[in-house]
């Protein structure tokens, strides 16, 4: 077993909720707007060997759950939408989960670590922080790219630290969040969903979806046009340039694409990942769920 | 609200960017900014903008201007953390008082045009005044990297610097001496340098400054390193020598830079290495 810093403690049951909410109130300290905690055994109904906190860290008891809020409230208004597209915000949830697992390590004298999010291989993440979210009560799934959606703040962006220690989870969120009861209404009125109008698979989007009695029947997202839209600058949108590069015989040409804009663009999305996330965030922008929370004076 | 109200709520805010860092916290009047030509006014980012909030810090420290190793100012720059206070400070406008804010990008928008002048809202703002050499120098600090929010709150504005840092007392001594600036001395553009001007009364006149050249030597490595090196590996027919510069020191560097670009923008600090505004903060035992 490796080695932590201070002694490990017994942790008494009746002080869990205590410890575990001191814990919350340390993420939140670090900047994050909400935490929740996911039991690390909950994870073995949805993913496959590989995919949950034991694989990453033996004996992994608890994860907590960092969210944060990504664009200020101005940004979502700015009536430049090339903002958004470069909408730098701090990735203060990963910043909150990495003191949360600081914090546990050397007050508590259990392991713990951020959780590994970024797809290594392929486009599945080691652990997902869109389950480690559901599973800590912080929101539902959407029919808007699935993206998790909490009930007060709409989108939010996560990050997990996971650990040994053995804290008091959070329950699942009882309710959906998606449909919002204005999205139901809609549906009924007009077949569809703010959501699914701003992007409607069958008309060159990504999203649809079927509501009966208020809740999603089926759903469906395409996620590789969504991913190209969403996410034209960047990793990506630079792979595809440098291959079009190698299949062009004329230096000229090559030159030109090499200095163009969108190649400029792409590698700047790379330098300054921080500040470029995503290039499109339509079906969120018209998504009521937090909607009033966004609108200031 | 009260007039006082919003001196102590303006007061506060600085006060936070303070302590978090800021070496400087100024507040400007961005219809000062209006003027500018579209795309760089501040009410087509943020619509109803009535302040902006320009901070300045996180300036290479002391040691770093002083190490013997030419890598060590290459690769330190700590821009990133203007920019996390800056969207820091955003967030907390809008979450206890209800008034959007927002950070402006440092990144660029479509054809690398800013989203915003920086350099005009800082002078607005007082966080500094122009030099020439070029950055905006504070009277105390000298260079320092800035990060801009503009937000609907009405804070009162503290307007432009009465006196301009540059050119400083010294450099009016060494122009009327030798006819040049510390500046101009070590990056002279009739010598193959970007800054060139002159002193009248004072006051900086005909400045010149050769954007294109200055950029070359700042981002040698980053985006525009990148993109020479690959183009002179994509036009390269030997497969061995395409080899050698896609394996180089020159082309691995750029992409350190790039994935870095927070602590490795630039890759020349002459013209501020020599400019003596704020040379006392970088004068340590």
């Amino acid at each position: 077993m490796t080695a932590v810093t201070g002694d490990v403690e017994e942790t008494d049951p009746g002080d869990l909720e205590v410890i575990t909410n001191a814990i919350k109130q340390v993420g939140i300290n670090a900047g994050s707007t909400l935490v929740g905690v996911a039991a690390a055994d909950a994870f073995n109904e949805y993913v496959p060997e590989g995919h949950r906190p034991g694989d990453f860290l033996p004996g992994a008891q608890s994860v907590v759950v960092c969210a944060s809020l990504g664009p200020t409230n101005a940004a979502w208004q700015s009536p430049n939408r090339r903002l958004m597209e470069i909408t730098g915000y701090d990735f203060r949830e990963n910043v909150s989960s990495i003191v949360v697992a600081e914090y546990i390590e050397q007050n508590h004298g259990y392991l713990a670590m951020q959780a590994p999010a970024l797809p290594t291989s392929g486009q599945q993440p080691p652990l997902s922080m869109m389950l480690s979210a559901v599973l800590a009560g912080l929101g539902t799934r959407s029919i808007a790219a699935n993206i998790i959606l909490n009930p007060t703040y709409g989108i939010m962006f996560f990050a997990a630290a996971i650990t040994t220690m053995r804290l008091t989870p959070d329950h699942q969120l009882e309710e959906n969040v998606c449909p919002a009861r204005s999205c139901v209404r809609m549906y009924e009125l007009e077949g569809k969903t703010p959501c699914m109008a701003v992007c409607p698979a069958d008309e060159g989007g990504c999203l649809d979806a079927t509501i009966e009695d208020g809740q999603i029947t089926s759903s469906f997202f395409d996620r590789e046009r969504c991913s190209t839209r969403a996410m034209n600058f960047g990793i990506r949108g630079h792979i595809k340039q440098v291959e079009i590069l190698t299949g062009i015989d004329d230096a000229d040409e090559r030159r030109e694409l090499i200095y163009s804009d969108d190649f400029r663009r792409n590698m700047s999305s790379i330098g300054r990942y921080k500040e470029s996330v995503s290039q499109c965030f339509e079906c969120m922008r018209v998504c009521p769920v937090g909607r009033y929370r966004r609108k200031l004076q | 609200m009260e007039e006082l109200d919003w001196l102590s709520i303006k007061s506060g805010l600085l006060d936070m960017a303070r302590k978090r860092g800021a070496e400087v916290a100024r507040v400007g009047d961005p219809a000062l900014l209006e003027d500018a030509e579209p795309g760089l006014r501040p009410s087509e980012l943020l619509a109803n903008v009535k302040s902006m909030i320009v901070l300045g810090g996180a300036a290479p420290r002391a040691a770093e201007w002083e190490s013997t190793r030419v890598e060590v100012m290459e690769t330190v720059g700590t821009a990133d953390r203007m920019t996390a206070l800056g969207s820091s400070l955003a967030r907390h406008i809008e979450e206890t008082y209800g008034y959007y804010a927002m950070n402006v990008p440092t990144a660029t928008d479509q054809d690398d045009k800013a989203f915003l002048d920086f350099k005009a809202a800082a002078i607005a703002s007082g966080a500094g005044t122009a030099s020439l050499a070029g950055p905006v120098l504070d009277p105390d600090h000298g260079f320092l990297y800035l990060t801009v929010i503009l937000t609907t709150m009405p804070l009162p504005a503290d307007g432009p610097l009465e006196e301009p840092a540059c050119p400083a007392p010294q450099c009016l001594d060494m122009w009327e001496e030798k006819g040049t600036t510390p500046c101009m001395a070590v990056c002279p553009i009739d010598d193959g340098g970007c800054i060139g001007g002159e002193i009248d009364q004072g006051l900086v006149i005909k400045r010149r400054y050769d954007a294109e050249r200055c950029r070359d030597r700042v981002y040698h490595y980053w985006t525009p390193g990148y993109q020479a090196a690959l183009e002179r590996a994509l036009d390269e027919p030997d497969s061995r020598k395409r080899k050698m510069i896609l394996y180089g020191s020159f082309f691995t560097r750029t992409m350190w830079s790039i994935t870095y670009s927070g602590v490795s923008q630039g890759q020349c600090f002459e013209c501020i290495r020599a400019c003596p505004v704020g040379s006392e903060q970088r004068a340590l035992k």
